[in-house]
């Protein structure tokens, strides 16, 4: 076995390779860029070498830089994490030449299955199932037809020329595959100048569900179960489960042994994945092979009790597998939510900044993991991934992981940069998700204009009503131990208040009980336990036995209450001045002026919008230099830029207007 | 006997209708709530003690001998906020517009003359036209009147005035030496000549909302401490306030239990400070992370924000904190600021509470807009309130502390009784880039030697040492234990005794 290894990433999976390693006591070596220096990966690890500058391309992507950190290191092997140099077979090459094992497949697996053409007629040889597809020049819609028959219905009529959706036509029958043939001809000629089109299975309602493989150097492979990734936004995956809801015994065999007949065909020695697109007719077709470890690989190892970073490295160190197929368990349930620093409510813009709050919720073994690359008051910077943590729940039962899941995402603390932490949690929230009902184009029908808070209505009002109740009650009674009091006069908290939530007026009774509080509501009667401390994010208790977490944040008058994806302002006063409070206009929100003024004297460094240009909230519009500082402003809402007002270079006064809007 | 009785009951009844049914509805149609509503708000259920409920005003002419509603357009009295005495006056915009008359003048002095005796602050809810004009001169003694006891009672006792309706004219001055002002948005203005007037003599068109709303004094003029968007909110937020404030001059702050401990660590604030010299950060995340629960009441947050000041707790014992905010103009002193910062200083050391200050100061802001505009005199103000000051004095050097601006914000020199340094701070004349192109000039052509220069001054004298090695800095702490650290010193200067010389007073250069 080897005795100390490089890490050639970064994030948390750095983290989590140092983790295994650690644990098979193995050393480790971190690279890290300029931009990392206080990053976790190389806190954890036992040494660390820089290797240049922020941009990958000076880091975490040159070859030469990570070979001479392994070899002044003394590292035996390098594991590649995914991403970056993982599927680089030029690297593998570099470092095979050097003398270093690169812990993941031979080169040669890599190149046959890094090119799609190439890889898809590899599948083929190894009778995996392929899209069928007919790619050369079709004649005549009577041709058309006949290779549509071949292929079976529906098929997908595409100009050649064409990308995206453009120029698409779906065929259920001969007729419409006529008609879809001419018109699809004629728009490809007027738009692309290039009347060609091609004909391939039409895949309904298709879910990704790819296959992990695990081969060694001894002519053993196995596949380790699906994972089903069809939770996607823009084609980037953010949920990962495993198993697929989807699949029976039947069809998980056939895709396990075509996934490792085409691993046997490249003779690959390591952890794969093989994905496939699945119709809603359960059939099977083969996408491709990524010749990595995968961001989503911890549902896997959830489900089997395997650690596949382990295995990739005893492979690589020319180890046997110790297990064979009917050796492999597949255990519960285990889900996947990619944490990324990113703003749901602003169109999923990335977020950078300072982690003012970093509380991941606890691990549990079996039941909840968290893969983090970040730390409390650490920086998310621009340079790289918005994927800062996965957070991964295991269950008995389909059912099980997503509740572990849900308490879970209310317990995760971010503060200082946005997260899709809300989202994710409507999404376990979500009928269709929680019933196994999706595809891969879930998330585009179900938020066709994106995420908003008010899309997640909360299905227990009550909880909220409670715990707000408690919050305040608690922040009374702690108002009222000040000293000082006139004597005989002190102020006594009265149990009797009203919870305004969405307008509505909910008549409250708290009185305190050892450990909480007791409040009725509604004819109801609901005990609160709770250890929650003054300030404290998380409150976390009980209410009737049953256990809650909630984020809480107190912001004037308001309680501001975080549970499961739904985020309310929540008011506790007495009932008289509720009844005063109604008496209060309603606002509307302030009127975001038309003007960014400058907020302080200083030179105009830049501006990055133009006039016409479409700007969206929270986007860089100019830079002005103050003091020596850069100061960054940043739009407070979407517009349109209507004017410039200044000019880089320009020396501004404080208030001076530097862009107008529509 | 029965019918004094039966006049007393309709007398109040009279009272607490004010102006009448139509004018409640007009003032809540306003979105404003009445006098007594108000009053309600802000202090404990049932303990607010009327006075003077039968007094009437004394003007015939006019018409005014038919007008006659007992209270005068005042509701006076005394109350408990959290069970601590308060006393409190609220103008009643139904009664005569809540126009001031001689006899609601004097309503309000006697419970200020008693605040004064007793010691407890004054809480004034200003909702009114401005003077009784029916009553002429009578009605500008009134005002006086008032005026004298706000600077009797300055320094003495807590004064907290909340605008709730219009405030115009000679009536802005008795909020104007109170010390705060809390306004309420859309429903309130202060000036001193309205909208008409200033366009009658500079011809400037403006609404009363920009000349004096909320937003203006609390962004523009810093003459609002805080704006909130509604009576209730404002109300809420005023007890919170006097929750952090002793009853007057003579006693300690006051002390709410915590459970958040002393020796509490906070790993993240080692990292609060960027690598990058000229990188700012958010000065309220170490503030926000030191006091006890995360509980700070900033003041005048959206006004010369170059410098952070409010209230927090340490182990439950209210502090005063003011804080360079290096995200705003790289947290530089300027004008503004400087006043901002030095009349909260002077408040804190007038009513005994510790002051914690952290500093990341580059310096003045230069410029001919400061330098025209008296800063020299005003940044002195602040100079002048630190070294005035005798309560208990922590301060904090996070980064930067150069030039004249580091002597300024509490040094030692300052008599500050606990300075400490976190290892990013740079306590030097200035930054090591200005101080080479000076020390150095002739080589200024010369970039290599200049880098070499500017990398032996940056090793010399950009760290907490030199200022160690004199005793300015009594130690160089860990960012992580600041609240800890904070706390003992503050432990131990809790019997601190510290006067100055006997004089009538200073002459703070105003």
């Amino acid at each position: 076995m080897f005795k100390r290894i490089l890490i050639a990433n970064r994030g948390e999976i750095a983290c989590r390779v140092i983790r295994t390693a650690r644990q098979m006591g193995i050393e480790t070596v971190a690279v890290y860029s300029e931009a990392d220096r206080a990053a976790r990966h190389v806190a954890l690890a036992d040494r660390a070498v820089p290797i240049g500058p922020p941009p990958s391309a000076s880091s975490y992507l040159a070859m030469d830089r990570i070979l001479r950190a392994a070899q002044d290191s003394g590292a035996e092997a390098v594991h590649p994490g995914y991403g970056f140099l993982s599927e680089n077979a030029a690297f593998c090459d570099l470092l095979e030449k050097n003398g270093i094992v690169f812990i993941g497949p031979k080169a040669g697996s890599i190149r046959a299955l890094g090119d799609k053409i190439a890889s898809k007629k590899l599948a083929l040889a190894a009778n995996v199932n392929t899209i069928p597809g007919y790619t050369d020049v079709i004649e005549s819609a009577g041709q058309a037809v006949e290779i549509a028959r071949g292929i079976g219905y529906p098929v997908m009529i595409k100009a050649s020329a064409g990308g995206g959706g453009k120029g698409l036509r779906v065929a259920w029958n001969d007729d419409e595959c006529r008609e879809g043939f001419q018109s699809c001809r004629n728009e490809a000629t007027a738009a692309f100048g290039d009347d060609r089109v091609f004909i391939e299975k039409f895949i309904v309602e298709p879910r990704h569900i790819e296959i992990q493989v695990l081969g060694d150097a001894h002519g053993s492979c196995l596949y380790l179960w699906e994972r089903e990734c069809s939770i996607q936004r823009r084609h980037q995956k953010v949920i990962e489960e495993a198993p697929s809801p989807f699949l029976d015994a039947r069809t998980r065999r056939a895709m396990g042994e075509q996934a490792v007949a085409l691993a046997r065909a490249v003779d690959y020695q390591s952890a794969g994945t093989v994905e496939f697109v699945v119709g809603a007719d359960a059939r099977f077709y083969f996408l491709e092979m990524n010749t990595r470890l995968q961001v989503e690989h911890p549902v896997t190892e959830m489900i089997t009790g395997l650690d596949l970073v382990e295995q990739m490295i005893r492979v690589a160190a020319g180890e046997r597998l110790a297990y064979a197929q009917e050796d492999l368990r597949l255990d519960g349930w285990a889900i996947e939510c990619r944490i990324n620093a990113e703003d749901p409510f602003r169109g999923f813009l990335p977020s950078i900044g300072r982690l003012v709050k970093y509380m991941p919720p606890a691990e549990l073994p079996g039941m909840v993991r968290v893969d983090t690359g970040v730390y409390e008051g650490g920086e998310i910077s621009m340079h790289y991934d918005s994927m800062i943590a996965k957070l991964v729940a295991h269950g008995a039962t389909r059912d099980q992981a997503i509740a572990r899941m849900r308490e879970a995402l209310n317990a995760f603390v971010i503060r200082g940069v946005s997260t899709n932490i809300p989202f994710q949690a409507a999404l376990m929230q979500h009928p269709r998700f929680v019933a196994g009902r999706f595809n891969t184009g879930f998330i585009a029908e179900e938020y066709p204009h994106g995420f908003r808070s008010e899309d997640v209505p909360h299905d227990d009002p009550a909880l909220l009503v409670c715990v707000a109740a408690v919050l305040h009650r608690r922040y009374m009674d702690r108002a009222a131990g000040i000293n000082g009091q006139l004597r005989g006069h002190e102020r006594r908290v009265g149990p009797d208040w009203v919870v305004i939530l969405d307008g509505a007026h909910h008549p409250v009774t708290v009185s305190n009980i050892a450990g909480g509080q007791h409040v009725a509501y509604r004819g109801e009667a609901y005990t609160v336990l709770s250890d929650w401390a003054f300030g404290h994010p998380l409150f976390r208790g009980t209410v009737n036995g049953r256990e809650i977490c909630l984020q809480v944040e107190r912001r004037n008058l308001v309680y501001r209450l975080f549970h499961r994806g739904t985020q309310v302002d929540v008011m506790v006063l007495t009932a008289r001045a509720a009844e005063l409070h109604a008496l209060m206009p309603r606002k509307p929100p302030p009127d975001l002026s038309r003007f960014l003024l400058s907020p302080m004297p200083g030179l105009l460094r830049e501006v990055t919008v133009a006039a016409g240009q479409q700007v969206r909230a929270g986007e860089k519009l100019a830079v002005i230099e103050a003091m020596k500082m850069e100061n960054v402003l940043r739009a407070e809402s979407d517009a349109v830029v209507k004017q410039l007002l200044a000019k880089a270079g320009d020396s501004l006064a404080v208030d001076q207007p530097i862009v107008e809007f529509r | 006997m029965h019918d004094i009785i039966r006049q007393l009951d309709e007398k109040r009844a009279a009272a607490r209708l004010g102006g009448g049914e139509q004018r409640i509805e007009a003032q809540h149609a306003k979105g404003k709530l009445t006098a007594r509503e108000r009053i309600e708000l802000l202090l404990d259920p049932d303990s607010f003690e009327e006075w003077d409920m039968f007094v009437e005003h004394r003007c015939a002419d006019f018409g005014m001998g038919e007008q006659k509603v007992p209270g005068d357009g005042v509701v006076t009295g005394y109350g408990t906020v959290n069970g601590r005495l308060v006393f409190v006056f609220s103008q009643d915009f139904t009664v005569f517009g809540g126009a001031l008359s001689e006899a609601h003048a004097e309503k309000i002095c006697k419970i200020m003359d008693h605040a004064l005796k007793t010691g407890a602050p004054v809480i004034g809810l200003n909702d009114s036209g401005g003077a009784r004009i029916q009553e002429g001169v009578a009605s500008l003694g009134g005002y006086a009147d008032v005026f004298q006891r706000n600077v009797l009672a300055s320094g003495v006792i807590p004064q907290i005035s909340v605008i709730m309706g219009p405030c115009a004219g000679g009536a802005v001055y008795s909020p104007a030496m109170t010390d705060f002002i809390v306004m309420v948005k859309d429903t309130s203005y202060m000036f001193v000549t309205g909208p008409e007037v200033v366009k009658t003599v500079t011809h400037e068109e403006v609404t009363a909302e920009e000349l004096g709303g909320a937003v203006t004094h609390s962004t523009r003029s810093g003459v609002a401490d805080r704006a909130f968007d509604n009576d209730v909110e404002a109300l809420v937020m005023v007890r919170r306030l006097v929750n952090f404030l002793p009853p007057n001059n003579r006693e300690k702050p006051p002390v709410r239990p915590t459970t958040d401990g002393a020796d509490r660590l906070d790993y993240s604030l080692d990292t609060l400070v960027p690598d990058n010299p000229n990188s700012a950060y958010d000065i309220k995340e170490l503030v926000f992370k030191v006091v006890d629960d995360t509980d700070f009441l900033e003041l005048a947050p959206d006004y010369a924000r170059n410098i952070v000041i409010g209230f927090g707790r340490m182990e439950g014992a209210t502090v005063g904190i003011v804080a360079n905010q290096p995200l705003v103009l790289a947290g530089c002193l300027d004008i503004r600021s400087s006043i901002k910062a030095a009349r909260f200083v002077r408040f804190c050391d007038a009513f005994n509470i510790p002051l914690i200050t952290f500093v990341d100061v580059p310096g003045f802001m230069p410029g001919t807009a400061q330098e025209y505009g008296g800063i020299i005199k005003h940044g002195a103000k602040l100079l002048y309130a630190y070294a005035e000051a005798t309560v208990p004095k922590v301060t904090v050097i996070t980064r930067k502390a150069y030039g004249g601006a580091y002597d300024v914000m509490s040094s030692k020199h300052l008599r500050g009784d606990v300075n400490f340094a976190w290892p990013s701070a740079e306590i030097a004349v200035m930054g090591p880039k200005g101080a080479v192109e000076i020390i150095f000039r002739k080589d200024l052509a010369d970039p290599h030697k200049i880098a070499a220069r500017t990398e032996e001054y940056r090793r010399k004298f950009a760290n907490p040492f030199v200022a160690g090695s004199r005793g300015f800095i009594d130690d160089v702490i860990m960012p992580h234990e600041t609240r800890k650290r904070i706390c003992r010193s503050l432990a131990m200067l809790r019997e601190k005794k510290l006067d100055n010389p006997w004089r009538k007073h200073g002459n703070i250069p105003l």
